[in-house]
């Protein structure tokens, strides 16, 4: 069997194509724009230029050629926007329906989230399956192939988006997805100036800071982009501190693959303290200043 | 401008009950709008009102959707009018079969420039309906879309993804999927629900079998993983110092 790859950066190519090694006789990886291609990841690299002020997504219909020349018969993707719109336009041409946030594969049927983690599915498709699936979902498997590039010749779609301009969103800071420690704000936070108590934990720890959604929709304390939970971050680090978080599903199902989850909440009966290592019941303004004092 | 504005009905998640087998209970849960498609609601009343324009509600789902509450929560955000698809054969249809379902009621709506959509459901959250719908209807498709701005023809639109900001302008008609901040969902009156009720709402049963390709094999709560569950007083006595003991240990 041949599988079809498509990562936007390096180390999702590096172990997507991996995974795709540990089934498929042949890999090929279809590189579109600037993607950095990590070497000998895949036995051939279709490369797609990207034309001036093109949007990626466009790329779809080019993609789709790739597709039918090679006629894979599975589509390995990486879950970024860019890619779900292309997966997406390829999942409609072959009539089929992408099975998205793959957690794990077991005997050719795919595991996936449900109502954000309330449950947990088994999905299957007949004929040609895309997937989605984030770095981790292969494990340790190690990548192979020679790359022997090929350009591919531009498919323009019938009615182009036009690119405008295209700004790098200045992160805050710590990279969460690397992070060991983190160190979650929620509701409990009455002011923003409370945070710091928060920022003064992620420096005793070396963690990183981020947040349930009430913190960053709404009030704006912190950016979007260090949300945890549905839509948001997954984050699987070693030491996970939820402060001022009461435990709703929608927030845990960011976290609960934690290595060992701290719970700090002023509620005795919150959520938390059933999904938790360890918990502190007590009042964040008191339990902060003399947790950072003890570390 | 006409904008279509495309939603899902799903159960009230906090109403989903987990069996002592691990089973899912959907039976005493609410149907609610999935909630980043409040966002989207809002987002189509804001531009409707910034243009000129009307705009139209659609959804396809099981019988049970054509719920009188439901219908008029929709029409009193800024909704004008409703056209829903409520029959068993839609009940939990796959982005393939939802996207041809919705292509049919928009051919139905017609005449329409923007197609507005959430950015995922709470239920299966794949983000692929909407791509799917664009694909079908042959038109353009832009996702992650946290700003809109109508200019002439088009919609110049900025779109938040993981790492960068994206300034795009799209040709209309298109279909557009927006995130969560794009608008804050409001809360509607008791005026505005008195008013939903005489909205016009068109529901009927499948024209069409809408055929899903994703086979579910297995729908369980997951195995929680095994936790201490060692809660401490803040006020006992060492209770931080244990508590602190416990983060180092585990670093």
């Amino acid at each position: 069997m041949k599988a079809l790859v498509l990562a936007e950066r390096s180390d999702a190519a590096r172990s997507l194509c991996a995974g795709a090694r540990t089934i498929a006789d042949e890999v090929v990886f279809v590189a579109i724009g600037s993607v950095d291609v990590p070497a000998g990841i895949a036995d051939k690299v279709a490369h797609i230029a990207l034309p001036e002020s093109a949007v990626f997504d466009d790329a779809a219909e080019t993609v789709i050629s790739v597709f039918d020349a090679e006629a894979p018969g599975v589509v390995f993707v990486e879950p970024t926007r860019h890619l779900l719109a292309i997966a997406g336009k390829l999942a409609a041409h072959c009539g089929t329906a992408t099975i998205t946030d793959v957690l794990a594969f077991e005997d050719g049927a795919a595991k996936s989230l449900y109502f954000g983690g309330v449950g947990e599915r088994t999905l299957k498709v007949e004929g040609t399956a895309i997937y989605t699936v984030s770095v981790d979902a292969f494990g340790e498997a190690a990548p192979s192939g020679a790359n022997a590039t090929e350009e591919i010749s531009w498919v323009a779609p019938a009615c182009p988006l036009k690119l405008v301009s295209s700004k790098p969103i200045e992160k805050s800071g710590v990279d969460l997805f690397k992070a060991e420690a983190v160190v979650a704000a929620g509701r409990g936070f009455a002011e923003e100036s409370d945070l710091d108590l928060a920022r003064e934990l992620c420096d005793k720890i070396g963690g990183g800071l981020g947040c349930s959604r009430p913190l960053t929709e709404g009030v704006d304390w912190l950016p979007s982009e260090v949300y945890i939970g549905v839509s948001g971050l997954m984050l699987t680090p070693k030491v996970y501190i939820a402060a001022g978080i009461s435990g709703q599903m929608q927030h845990m199902v960011g976290c609960n693959r934690a290595q060992t989850i701290f719970a700090i909440n002023k509620d005795k009966n919150a959520a938390i303290f059933k999904q938790c290592d360890y918990g502190i019941v007590g009042d964040i303004k008191d339990v902060l200043p003399a947790l950072n004092a003890a570390l | 401008m006409k904008i279509v504005v495309a939603f899902k009905v799903v159960p009230d998640d906090q109403d989903i009950q987990v069996s002592s087998d691990r089973s899912l209970d959907f039976s005493k849960a609410h149907q609610i709008v999935s909630t980043y498609d409040l966002n989207a609601l809002e987002a189509a009343a804001q531009l409707a009102e910034a243009t000129g324009g009307s705009t139209v509600g659609m959804t396809a789902g099981p019988a049970a959707i054509d719920d009188s509450k439901l219908k008029k929560n929709v029409l009193a955000r800024g909704i004008d009018e409703l056209v829903m698809t409520a029959d068993d054969a839609c009940a939990n249809m796959d982005a393939h079969a939802t996207a041809e379902a919705l292509a049919s009621l928009a051919g139905k709506i017609g005449d329409y420039d923007v197609i507005v959509s959430g950015d995922g459901s709470a239920d299966n959250y794949a983000q692929q309906v909407d791509v799917q719908l664009a694909a079908k209807l042959g038109i353009p498709f832009v996702s992650g879309v946290t700003k809109i701005t109508p200019e002439g023809d088009t919609l110049i639109v900025e779109r938040t993804l993981e790492d960068v900001i994206e300034t795009v302008e799209v040709p209309l008609p298109a279909v557009v999927s927006v995130t969560p901040d794009v608008a804050l969902p409001r809360i509607p009156g008791m005026k505005d629900i008195l008013a939903a009720g005489k909205k016009p709402m068109d529901v009927a049963a499948a024209d069409g079998a809408y055929e899903s390709v994703i086979e579910v094999l297995a729908c369980k709560a997951p195995e929680q993983a095994d936790r201490k569950l060692e809660i401490f007083e803040a006020s006992e006595d060492g209770a931080i110092q244990k508590f602190a003991a416990a983060i180092k240990a585990a670093l």
